[in-house]
């Protein structure tokens, strides 16, 4: 079981990072089989879980770069295809049934969608339709590693966070910031995409998701949410004088921050209530 | 920015934990509890034992990514005092660099240094712990470190 969550944490990301290369209609499929495969990592850990088999997060590197969308997909196909066969030896016949049945449709749908021409790793960083400074593009570029990888490890800290918790309250919180996160991680997988730097995200550390005190993982985390509005605001400034449209949008990001730090503080007072009695 | 250093972003060498270890060690830059842990494993079959592999992991910006990917792909391949020279070659150009800069690149080449001192104690004490050294760059930079200053 170990080994499949492994898989298809690589599959998930790997077929997430298709999507993001992809210019054409394939895109939405691709993104909505790489929520699917998501929610395949998240049934067989809960599934590690049940049985106490001990798991982390780590993988493999996940070499994406490709000049076609077909030589990453075929790739991605192998890899569905690996852990269908994997899935011949797990114990929970339902739940292999389950990830089998979506493993066949998906792979279906792969092998018929049109190929097209990858530019996600270029280079080039151009935003179409934007003319940066080089000071600015450089800005970017450094915000947009920086957040694409705290967007993942934040997805991964708040997913395991919420696979131990029996509490409704606070996983209601942890699928909201899940989601939140999703969705910066998909605006900066893009924007990196178009611009030519498209990267996966590297491994989590273990004791970052391994929360030993979660009160003070939300008081830091409430302080990091804090630093990401000021990075937010800064890079607006940054771009604002190039892009009316970038500026916009890194002001929505910075005012979404409110709502995570929100969020925190509802989860930091439930959480305290609950263990103070 | 150069074409070197986003290859390194988009794809930093030697990211990862080593199984076949045989000494780690920590850098830690306690202001901001961002830290890089190196992983080597040093050949010892030969007349100069050196590092056949080495990875790192790292709670930190991009920066020190990027500095991670660099100074391992150095020091691959050098012996314990070819990595002692890289390290020390590292700490003098630290001045040269933006304060923010120079201590991501300080964490990483002290979390060499400690992963080598730790092989090193581990000749003499098998069970020694992994070594951790501490940055003593600030690693705000210099206008944000003026404006708390002045500030009212």
């Amino acid at each position: 079981m170990k080994t499949l969550l492994i898989k298809t944490h690589e599959a998930w990301l790997e077929m997430l990072t298709a999507a993001f290369m992809s210019r054409t209609e394939s895109k939405q499929i691709l993104f909505d089989f790489s929520d699917i495969l998501f929610r395949h990592f998240t049934w067989i850990e809960h599934e590690l879980i049940r049985t106490g088999e001990a798991y982390d997060y780590d993988r493999g590197i996940i070499p994406v770069k490709v000049t076609r969308l077909n030589d990453i997909l075929k790739v991605t196909v192998s890899r569905l295809l690996e852990i269908d066969l994997q899935l011949l030896g797990t114990e929970d016949r339902d739940l292999a049934a389950r990830i089998s049945a979506d493993i066949t449709y998906m792979v279906d749908v792969l092998q018929k969608l049109n190929d097209e021409v990858v530019t996600a790793f270029n280079m080039e960083r151009k935003l179409p339709g934007t003319e940066l400074t080089e000071e600015a593009t450089d800005a970017l570029t450094l915000f947009l590693f920086d957040e694409s990888y705290k967007e993942y490890e934040l997805i991964m800290i708040y997913n395991y966070l919420k696979a131990h918790s029996n509490d409704a309250f606070l996983n209601r919180i942890f699928q909201i910031l899940i989601d939140e996160s999703f969705f910066h991680l998909k605006s900066f997988g893009e924007m990196m995409a178009k611009m030519g730097i498209l990267a996966v995200p590297r491994v989590v550390m273990k004791e970052l998701y391994e929360v030993d005190d979660v009160v003070q993982f939300l008081k830091d985390g409430i302080e990091e949410e804090l630093a990401a509005k000021e990075e937010c605001k800064r890079l607006s400034d940054a771009v604002g004088n190039d892009s009316e449209m970038l500026s916009k949008f890194f002001d929505f990001i910075n005012h979404q921050e409110n709502y995570h730090i929100a969020l925190m503080k509802d989860a930091l007072a439930h959480f305290q209530k609950v263990n103070n009695g | 920015m150069d074409v070197m250093l986003i290859e390194h972003m988009m794809n930093p060498k030697n990211y990862g934990t080593l199984s076949s270890a045989n000494a780690e060690g920590m850098g830690k830059n306690p202001q901001n509890g961002e830290k890089v842990v190196v992983y080597i494993h040093v050949k010892e079959d030969e007349v100069k034992p050196y590092i056949d592999e080495i990875t790192f992991q790292a709670i930190g910006c991009t920066t020190t990514i990027v500095a991670g990917s660099m100074l391992t792909e150095e020091a691959k391949g050098l012996t314990l005092d070819g990595a002692k020279n890289l390290v020390a070659a590292t700490m003098q150009l630290l001045d040269k660099l933006p304060p923010e800069d120079a201590a991501c690149s300080e964490m990483v080449a002290l979390a060499i240094k400690a992963a080598v001192d730790t092989y090193e104690k581990r000749k003499e004490e098998e069970d020694y712990p992994p070594i951790t050294y501490q940055v003593t760059n600030d690693c705000t930079p210099k206008e944000e470190s003026v404006d708390e200053n002045t500030a009212d």
